[in-house]
């Protein structure tokens, strides 16, 4: 190999070369603000699970049984206070009820099927959490967090849908400060109850007050505890 | 070979023949956890490849993720009608017991939302107490083994591949029916011992409508030398029921009472009772006379290392010098042993305990029940009570049974056999050929639970019940009877259900109930009182067992010794092998079972495999290394196994494990370690004689795993002076003997440097102390910790099988396990320690040192943590976030105490025998739709939908490249720190914080001898902020400041003042022991004696 050719002789760039820089700098820059708009818009929980209302094989309102005809959460859910568990109730108690009224519905086919044959209905999981997180219900509701913070409006709802991210922030965020969450233990159902307003209270000012006071009450742990690791991952 | 490093002084703990002869392997373990890790060599597919599966996998994933959609849909199924009393997602309890060896067990059984998960001792079963053996924690995850035999089969081998059901069976049986009226004495039954009074009842009724049919039992891990010794001390078969809390003196002959006794969990309860009661100034002293190490001897004040068949020389001289017989046998070296031992013996007069083992002859028992009756122990240390009665059988023992039938089968009397579980065909002596036997049968039925080396012989394979699917009972060790309620419907193809024995001879019997309950509910209606019966069955069934049911002492009393026949003495002469269960496989059934098979031995930390247990100086003398391929041939038969070099192993006598060598167990099982069952006969099941080995030059690979997780000290300087002794403060282990312990109860603190209270910086978490003692930061509203007493531990392996049960750890295989992979959170350091003089390591003394995360409130792996994938939580728990964890493995790095674990792969979605990705032969991953390719699923999609049902749904599934640890049971304390506030926000309780002792950690709950105690250190009067404020209370590594929330219990010793020097009883001339030809290592019995008094 001979020695008169340099190494910049064998490429350089052509002059039209030095237009394509600008147009670089541009792509670049708008590249590096949309990559980061689109993950952390497309891929937030916000996004991903909120309003998520899969068909259920029955098409159970809440609106209907909670909202029009006034039954307790904790008459079908009723492991809620003892259990991680708010249990999906067993066929048999809506037989309670359907043994007598809309006995011929073809919607309810699939819990009179259930009821005969034994095999369980099969629902779809709405509120669903990551594997490693272990969401307790009652240490909840037995410390006054009302299934509404969580679940939303259920008693409106027609089908049922997700209504919150729960996503770790969206959790941390009461973890952090459980007063503006917090009501008295027998109103954790009450889906629609506001906190009585003294004069020249604003509604925050009046959930606060309650709030720590039920946070005093029920001995609510310090964010410390609350926002450790271990009190949702094992 | 072995030899103790130049740069040691005194007496040095090491846990392996290669630490102790400072080879450089160690120092490269202890400079790298994961020695021998070489990428290309695990991946097993070049750069090339790999780069190529990388780019697809990344296109894959932009496919699925660009999709921006939620987690796959999950379904609740909830009951159609949810049965009264059940809550969803709470666990419920149920007693039921385990049978093994024909000794009931009480156990606890969780379950989860119908699916039996743990086992664990019933507290109210006198044999259990609430803890339960290695075995029998590990019986779960049997249940679920998809290998399991799950219908009925036909046909030898393979099989015809036809799928018979119960009726298509019947029909046969009908037919054997008749062909047993027509031809009585055709037709035998083979079934394991049981003391199952339904098995009784229905064995009788079979025996009663079917005159002439034979019954026989058989299993190759039996009492028959125990039961016949009885038989020739009282001329009945009595059994003993040993006290070990109210001996002060306790000897052991050969014996594991501590370790493979059938009530060893009761015996290691009581036992502990009399090494705790040190900090009362109580404490019992125990000598052991062994050839092999086992756990009663590892934990021993003083053994002796000897030949088995010179147990009996041994015992008749005790006897002699007490002078309960005439003579005067030579003691060949063991005198000063004999002579402090009957001393010893004569000071204790009724409160001391002489036990011989299973492997020693009948003589040797009837002669110490002699000398127990001479020493007034009858009636005080050890009780008499009746031996449930054998029906049918040759009355002679297993051994005498099988080779009975063996022989009626070969002159063609018996020309049909109905087997009811075991494996004869594998674990029958080799003489009797019982393989060979069932070849020349008319016909062969097996009842068994999976389709092994028995029943590829018969035509016909019936699927026997799991204990846990059945109903049943039994009675206990000390006589209690025991119910076996089924805690899930059998796992077993429809119309072809699996059944209990009892089940299958009712049907035989064309009995009107055919169903288990109904058998045991009957049998039960015969023992209970008729007049409360259902009040008392109920109680019975609630508790597991029946209250007062245990047999009555009697007053019988053994012959002198002097009418009974002296043990004979046969010379001694080249190899004498002893035949032991082995303590992960017992005696083979257990074989499929990853969890056992995986189970580091107690005192040889060997998985996966056994070995020929030999003496280091007779290995040396033959030229063997550990991990050599030997021959040994005894009797004629040859068998070629690794050799492993046990310190402590006496002269002359090698020690082989059963239970290997399958080749049928399914696919865990099959295919490992070595049948020793191939060289061991129905003449001399226990111990053999005049057996000759050689070495053959061939190299094994073993996976031991001594080695691995070594605690370096602060550096590899610190290797020999990180443990000590009693001339030195050790950090890692501390003990003393008892008496210096009474002198100077302050003994572990003795050499420790300033006050590790001060801190350099302010903790976190820090709230006002609680109490003088209590943790000062990390401590709202609990403060947790755990205290480990090293005195009562015997290293029996129960918490490591609770502790992989409880928290879904996986099998990793025996290649994962030679690369230091091993998943165990709690492991047992097994210490040995010599002194100088002790050259081939034949007197060690032995330390047991469960190691798993301590919890430390200055934790060295939080502060190396890049992602905050490990950190502190309010109540002083070192907690582990593994979906934070990104598997930099620095934590590990900088974990003092080596007790991290790193899952290299998915091991649950793996064949723990596959090697490398390419031998994975559990399904891919990757399922055919690449939609649902999400790295969740993929357990969901790989590991067996069965075998997916023994995980505890409370304890997160860990993925591949996960960092995880011990994290003292969590899942535990969250579910009783939860339910305690709850009940104290209604109004059901008066504090808010949890009582003492209603969270136990899965090992805790498991330990026998109770050395684990965990609680709150915030309340001042927990059982363990008691323990802690014990004198003999350290933390390991304590000059590292690490402030380890878990402490330690420093262990104690008592040996005999007139021993004092010689640790395990002064055996210095060893000549006499070791086969002749064979000089025994060069001792000097005169250089340390007197040492250290």
């Amino acid at each position: 190999m001979s020695n008169d050719q340099t190494p910049s002789d064998k490429f350089v760039f052509p002059r039209w070369a030095n237009y394509l820089l600008p147009l670089i700098v541009i792509a670049g820059a708008g590249g590096g603000a949309i990559t980061p708009a689109i993950v952390g818009l497309g891929f937030s929980a916000e996004t991903l699970n909120v309003g998520y209302a899969p068909e259920q094989p029955v098409p159970y309102s809440h609106a209907l049984h909670v909202g029009e005809l006034g039954l307790d959460c904790r008459y079908c859910h009723t492991t809620v206070e003892d259990a991680s568990f708010a249990a999906i109730p067993p066929t048999q108690t809506c037989m309670n009820c359907h043994t007598g009224i809309r006995s011929d519905s073809t919607r309810l086919q699939e819990v009179f099927k259930s009821n005969e044959t034994g095999e369980p209905v099969p629902w779809v999981k709405v509120h669903d959490l990551p594997d490693y997180v272990y969401f307790n219900h009652s240490a909840h509701v037995n410390k006054g967090v009302s299934c509404v913070s969580c679940h939303g409006r259920v008693d409106k709802m027609v089908v049922v849908h997700q209504a919150e991210p729960l996503s770790m922030g969206w959790c941390l965020d009461c973890h952090r400060e459980p007063e503006k969450h917090l009501r008295p233990v027998d109103k954790v159902t009450d889906l629609a109850w506001k906190p009585k307003q003294e004069p020249d209270e604003t509604p925050e000012a009046a959930q606060l007050r309650v709030g720590l006071h039920q946070k005093e009450l029920l001995m609510i742990h310090d964010e410390a505890y609350m926002t450790s690791c271990s009190t949702c991952h094992r | 070979m072995p030899q103790v490093n130049e740069k040691s002084t005194g007496s040095v703990y090491w846990r392996s023949l290669e630490e102790y002869s400072a080879d450089p392997k160690v120092s490269e373990l202890l400079k790298e956890e994961f020695a021998g890790y070489d990428p290309d060599d695990v991946l097993s597919v070049s750069r090339r490849r790999f780069v190529q599966l990388m780019a697809a996998s990344m296109s894959l994933a932009g496919l699925t993720l660009a999709g921006c959609r939620r987690w796959p849909e999950e379904k609740l199924a909830p009951f159609a009608s949810r049965p009264a009393g059940h809550t969803p997602g709470v666990p419920t309890h149920y007693a039921s017991m385990i049978e093994r060896g024909g000794i009931a067990n009480g156990v606890l059984v969780s379950s989860f939302d119908g699916r039996p998960i743990k086992v664990e001792g019933n507290p109210l079963h006198p044999g259990s107490l609430g803890a339960a053996d290695a075995y029998t924690q590990a019986s779960v995850l049997q249940m679920y083994d998809p290998y399991r035999l799950r219908e009925i089969t036909k046909g030898k081998d393979d099989g015809d591949g036809s799928h018979p059901s119960w009726n298509d069976f019947m029909a046969v049986a009908d037919e054997q029916g008749k062909a047993m009226r027509a031809e009585p004495g055709s037709y035998a039954i083979l079934s394991q011992p049981s003391s199952s009074p339904s098995l009784a009842r229905m064995k009788s009724g079979l025996l009663a409508a079917f005159p002439g049919v034979k019954w026989y039992e058989y299993e190759p891990i039996n009492r028959d030398n125990e039961i016949q010794g009885a038989i020739n001390a009282f001329g009945k078969p009595v059994r003993a029921q040993y006290h070990l809390d109210k001996a002060e003196v306790i000897v052991c002959f050969d014996s594991d009472l501590l370790g493979s006794h059938p009530n060893q969990v009761r015996h290691a309860r009581d036992w502990a009772k009399g090494r705790k009661s040190a900090d009362e100034g109580r404490m019992s002293r125990l000598y052991a006379a062994e050839s092999t190490m086992s756990i009663t001897g590892s934990v021993a004040d003083h053994r002796l290392p000897t030949r088995s068949e010179k147990v009996g020389a041994l015992v008749q001289a005790v006897a002699q010098k007490l002078s309960l017989m005439n003579g005067n046998a030579s003691l060949n070296g063991a005198s000063a042993f004999v002579e402090t031992l009957v001393k010893d013996l004569n000071g204790h007069k009724g409160k001391s305990l002489v036990v011989a083992g299973a492997n020693q002859p009948a003589e040797v028992h009837a002669l110490c029940w002699a000398i127990n009756d001479a020493l007034g122990n009858i009636g005080k240390t050890v009780n008499v009570t009746d031996e449930p009665e054998v029906v049918g059988g040759s009355g002679g023992g297993c051994f005498r049974d099988i080779a009975e039938l063996s022989s009626e089968i070969e002159a063609g009397r018996v020309k049909h056999v109905l087997i009811l579980g075991g494996n004869p065909a594998y674990d029958a002596p080799v003489d009797v050929d019982f393989a060979g036997k069932l070849a020349k049968l008319d016909s062969a039925i097996h009842l068994t639970e999976y389709r092994n080396e028995t029943s590829r012989l018969c035509e016909w394979q019936l699927p026997m019940a799991h204990y846990l699917e059945c109903w049943g009972d039994g009675r206990a060790w000390d006589g209690t009877l025991s119910i076996q309620q089924p805690l899930i419907l059998p796992i077993a193809r429809k119309g072809a259900e699996s059944k209990s024995p009892i089940e299958l001879i009712a049907m035989m019997l064309g009995e009107k109930a055919t169903d288990g309950y109904t058998i045991v509910r009957q049998t039960f209606g015969q023992l209970l009182p008729t007049a409360s019966f259902e009040k008392s069955w109920r109680k019975a069934l609630n508790e597991g067992l029946v209250e007062g049911s245990a047999f009555k002492p009697s007053n019988a009393r053994p012959k002198p010794a002097g009418q009974l026949d002296a043990p004979r003495l046969a010379e001694e002469k080249d190899f004498e092998l002893t035949f032991h269960a082995d303590p992960g496989v017992y005696d083979g059934r257990y074989a499929d079972n990853g969890w056992l098979q995986e189970l580091p031995g107690p005192l040889t930390k060997m998985t996966w495999d056994n070995a020929a247990l030999m003496n280091i100086a007779d290995a040396k003398k033959l030229g063997v290394k550990q991990g050599d391929l030997v021959t040994i041939t005894v009797d004629g038969k040859t068998l070629e196994i690794v050799a492993y070099l046990l310190p402590g192993q006496a002269a002359g006598s090698i020690a082989l494990a059963l239970g290997y060598g399958r080749t049928a167990a399914g696919p865990v099982g099959t295919d490992v370690g070595f049948n020793t069952y191939s060289i061991r006969t129905s003449q001399r099941p226990g111990i053999a004689r005049e057996a000759t080995v050689a070495a053959t030059g061939k190299k094994y690979e073993l996976a031991l795993t001594q080695n691995h997780y070594l605690i370096d000290g602060i550096g590899e300087s610190l290797t020999r002076t990180r443990v000590g002794d009693k001339s030195e403060s050790g950090l890692i282990i501390k003990e003393a003997s008892f008496d210096e312990y009474q002198k100077n109860p302050d003994f572990v603190h003795k050499g420790a440097h300033g006050d590790f209270r001060l801190q350099l910086w302010d903790p976190p978490y820090k709230t006002e102390q609680k109490h003088p003692d209590a943790p000062e930061a990390f401590n709202h509203p609990h403060a947790w910790g755990m205290t480990i007493d090293m005195n009562a531990c015997i290293g029996c392996n129960a918490c490591v099988v609770a502790c992989q049960a409880e928290n879904n750890i996986p099998v990793v295989g025996k290649e994962q396990v030679g690369m230091s992979r091993e998943m165990h959170w709690l492991r047992i350091d097994r210490y040995f320690k010599t002194t100088e003089d002790d050259t081939d390591a034949q007197r060690p003394e032995v330390v047991h040192q469960p190691m798993m995360c301590q919890q430390c409130e200055n934790a060295p792996c939080e502060q190396v943590c890049p992602v905050a994938a490990t950190v502190h939580d309010a109540e002083g728990l070192n907690v582990m976030v593994y979906n934070r964890c990104i598997g930099t493995r620095y934590c590990s790095n900088n974990c003092p105490y080596k007790v991290r674990r790193f899952n290299y792969f998915d091991f649950h979605s793996r064949n723990p025998r596959g090697t490398g990705i390419n031998g994975i032969q559990a399904k891919p991953w990757i399922p055919s739709d690449p939609l649902k390719a999400f790295p969740d699923q993929q357990q969901e999609y790989s590991i067996d939908k069965i075998k997916r049902m023994v995980f505890n749904p409370d304890v997160t599934m860990r993925m591949r490249g996960v960092m995880e640890k011990c994290s003292f049971c969590i899942q535990r304390i969250k579910r009783q720190t939860i339910d305690a506030k709850n009940r104290w926000s209604r109004g059901e309780r008066e504090k808010e914080t949890v009582d003492d002792g209603s969270i136990v950690t899965a090992c805790q709950q498991s330990c026998p001898t109770q050395a684990i105690v965990f609680g709150d250190l915030n309340d001042a009067k927990s059982h363990v902020t008691e323990s802690q404020k014990n004198p003999r209370s350290y933390s390991v590594l304590e000059v590292l400041n690490t402030r380890p929330r878990t402490k330690y219990l420093a262990k104690l010793r008592n040996p005999n003042t007139a021993l004092a020097g010689k640790p395990n009883g002064g055996s210095h001339n060893n000549e006499t022991h070791s086969p002749p030809g064979h000089p025994a290592p060069g001792s000097t019995p005169a250089a340390h004696e007197g040492a250290h008094t």
